[in-house]
């Protein structure tokens, strides 16, 4: 994958309509728009941010995805060499929560070095009103305990944890030893060499057209 | 309803050609104004779908077709008209007949994982509701087995029961080996299309004809193609007769409505054709030059549109054409959504013309902030996204230094141009669609059809004088329409169609003197109107 530009590939999945866009919008470009009227995303949506982690710079390249089942027969194409998935959950509809645990399980059976960060969206709504809250806590950290993985609650609204998240996202990253050769130090200049995610491209290609996924309903 | 309540006068008509040899140039008809050789767009005929469709069912018909021939019984009660003449006949198609199975689904609600719909158990149907029954133009998807999958108007949700009927009517006719087409009641018709495992229905109280509602449905058929395909969407109801396709088409709605919305108002899906952004075509070359200079692993098409559907240009791999019903989806998938605005994005999209099995994978992006073009790079490789990006980099990059977008943008603000450019008085507006390149130009709409209710009454005179030129049974090649309100004429040749509006007062030698002047122009015109050479990977 010639010029890709991206050091640590990261995929947003979850259920549509649970917050997945506006928590890139909010983190990419600190805005929030209550007025506009929702739109589902198509297909996926790309966006690139530089961090810095430990003195090293890390790129993300993270990956908007739809949360329409329609695209599920093909979401390997957006998850497929990520080394993080923020699973997102909405906090007011259980269930969503049940389709984030349907994705941890595709990721782990497909994409087992892919860290999985799960994020409930929407916390300013449960924090006015404490009935909307349908995701209890305490239930996702035990789950969450049991794969794994971290959980984390924000709101877009607010801007409250989204950068927090990203950061844990870029922070697991870069300290993974398995990552090491690909996090560069930040005075090396504006080349983001990406070896260890394109041989994980390749080697995904192959498998891949062994078996093609038929149909997606079940 | 307006708009054919306007048709009072008896359309007259002309001989064919006799009265327009005399005054039209000779050397018209070789170099229709916006031809070319170039073979950028399929050059594509109106209701070209349609016929395929009648004639595709025709020769299956007649294999099976001495078995049956007793008339049904549904013909004293329904009156059932066939399209070209040809009696209906038979579909090949094994099915059972699920009417019992109809209202045992209209209970069983599939347990959608996504169930973000309400579902509500008991409800009272839409077609109590007064507001519902007056809409001008319904469409309806549903499934073979009666389940609904899409209403325009309403919540499918409370249309089980009209769904089933609709269903069953088309079991019924199929039973005695026929198909439904369309029933007339009243001023309301019914038209239906049967795509396995698909059905297409179309209720309208409206200008358009038979036809023409045949044709709408065929771009929804096709637009449900370009999400799922064909394959995927067969292998579903093979695998489950009662599927809920809701489930895999959430979120594509907003498609069809636009889709359907679009239909009502824009005529490059009546024409088949579409239409170009005006440039210079020294700009638009250029445009062409820098996007075929970045190449692409795999890339097939090139396309940027601008606002208003206005196609700038398309670079294509060479083997390929593109053909317009494919182009009109692409267009309705920039037109229907924002998501796009915001960030490049990575989406498989299925061009039913081109291959209606399998997904192309588009690159999609606006080039500028001001969202003016919308540029769309269509691989067949699904992990070029980084490829696809760098190449538009690099074509934004050579677009502004040669000062192609803020071009765009100028010719976008202007607007199209204005009939007064042209210098023909009486001529109102007017509608050319050049054939061999399956392109339209058409002036900008001005008084009096600057209300909404006025343009949409002038549009559906186009398409009743559509409907006539194109009347399979008795095609015109000229047809002069006096109306109260206006004078409009049709002209088909087999270079071009014209569609063009003039005061009421207008006299048919006037009119015709006014269409060569207007030929002339267009003539001289066509470089900045119309696409005449593009550009291949």
């Amino acid at each position: 994958m010639a010029g890709s530009r991206v050091d640590c590939k990261v995929v947003l999945l979850g259920k549509a309509y649970g917050g997945k866009t506006s928590l890139v919008e909010r983190y990419l470009h600190d805005r929030f728009n209550a007025e506009m009227p929702y739109q589902n995303t198509i297909g996926a949506a790309f966006g690139a941010k530089r961090v810095e982690v430990d003195g090293k710079l890390v790129t993300l390249g993270i990956w908007d995805t739809a949360g329409s089942e329609r695209y599920e027969a093909m979401s390997k194409i957006y998850y497929r060499g990520a080394k993080a998935a923020v699973v997102c959950y909405d906090l007011t509809d259980d269930a969503s929560f049940e389709r984030a645990k349907f994705w941890v399980k595709e990721l782990n059976d497909n994409e087992e070095a892919c860290k999985v960060y799960l994020c409930g969206t929407k916390l300013d709504l449960v924090q006015e009103n404490r009935k909307a809250r349908k995701v209890d806590y305490h239930m996702t950290t035990d789950y969450a305990d049991e794969i794994h993985a971290e959980v984390i609650e924000t709101s877009s609204k607010t801007g409250f944890n989204v950068s927090e998240l990203f950061e844990k996202v870029a922070e697991g990253f870069a300290r993974d030893p398995a990552n090491r050769q690909t996090v560069q130090i930040s005075s090396s200049g504006p080349q983001y060499p990406s070896t260890s995610f394109n041989k994980g491209a390749e080697n995904f290609q192959v498998t891949e057209q062994g078996k093609s996924r038929g149909g997606c309903c079940s | 309803m307006a708009a054919t309540a306007e048709v009072t006068l008896p359309a007259q008509q002309l001989p064919p050609a006799e009265a327009i040899v005399e005054v039209t140039p000779d050397d018209m008809e070789g170099s229709a104004p916006g031809a070319s050789e170039d073979h950028m767009l399929i050059a594509a005929e109106s209701y070209e779908d349609i016929n395929v469709a009648i004639d595709e069912q025709y020769q299956r018909g007649k294999v099976g077709d001495e078995k049956d021939k007793g008339k049904n019984e549904i013909e004293q009660s329904v009156r059932k008209l066939s399209i070209d003449d040809r009696s209906t006949t038979p579909s090949d198609e094994g099915r059972e007949t699920p009417k019992e199975e109809v209202s045992a689904e209209g209970k069983e609600r599939s347990n959608s994982m996504l169930g973000n719909r309400d579902r509500p158990q008991h409800v009272e149907e839409e077609c109590y509701s007064p507001e519902w029954r007056q809409r001008q133009k319904h469409v309806f998807i549903l499934s073979e087995a009666g389940k609904p999958i899409y209403t325009r108007h309403g919540n499918e949700d409370k249309l089980v029961t009209t769904m089933g009927v609709m269903q069953a009517l088309v079991s019924f006719v199929q039973d005695n080996d026929d198909n439904i087409r369309f029933m007339i009641a009243g001023s309301h018709k019914f038209v239906f299309l049967n795509r396995p495992p698909v059905i297409l229905v179309c209720v309208a109280h409206s200008a358009e004809s038979t036809q023409q509602l045949l044709l709408h449905l065929t771009y929804v058929y096709n637009q449900i193609i370009s999400v799922l395909t064909f394959s995927q969407l067969s292998k579903i109801f093979e695998k489950k007769r009662n599927y809920d396709l809701r489930r895999l088409l959430t979120g594509t709605e907003k498609f069809l409505d636009n889709l359907i919305n679009l239909m009502d108002r824009d005529a490059m899906f009546l024409l088949s054709a579409v239409r170009c952004l005006p440039l210079a075509s020294s700009i638009r070359d250029i445009i062409g030059q820098s996007i075929a200079q970045a190449k692409a692993k795999d890339l097939v098409f090139a396309i940027l549109v601008g606002r208003d559907n206005q196609l700038v240009t398309v670079v294509r791999m060479k083997e390929h054409s593109l053909h317009p019903a494919d182009l009109h989806l692409v267009f309705n998938l920039v037109d229907a959504s924002t998501s796009f605005q915001s960030a490049e994005s990575w989406t498989p999209i299925c061009l039913p013309k081109f291959n209606s099995n399998g997904y192309l994978h588009a690159h999609v992006s606006y080039l500028d902030e001001e969202c003016s073009a919308c540029l769309l790079l269509l691989s067949a490789d699904r992990d070029v996204f980084f490829e696809l990006s760098e190449a538009r980099q690099k074509i934004v990059t050579r677009l502004n230094k040669y000062g192609c977008l803020q071009a765009v943008r100028e010719s976008l603000s202007k607007g199209s141009y204005k009939v007064a450019q042209i210098g023909i008085p009486d001529l109102r507006h007017f509608m050319y669609k050049s054939k061999s390149t399956a392109q339209y130009t058409s002036s900008e709409l001005e008084a009096p059809y600057m209300e909404e209710g006025e343009r949409h009454r002038l549009f559906g005179m186009y398409q009743y004088l559509h409907h006539r030129v194109h009347n399979s049974a008795r095609p015109l090649k000229i047809l002069f329409h006096v109306g109260s309100k206006e004078t409009m004429l049709g002209w088909i040749t087999s270079g071009f169609e014209l569609y063009a509006t003039f005061g009421p007062l207008v006299t048919k030698p006037a009119a015709i003197n006014a269409i060569n002047k207007l030929l002339r122009w267009i003539k001289k015109e066509e470089d900045r109107l119309f696409i005449l050479n593009s550009y291949t990977y």
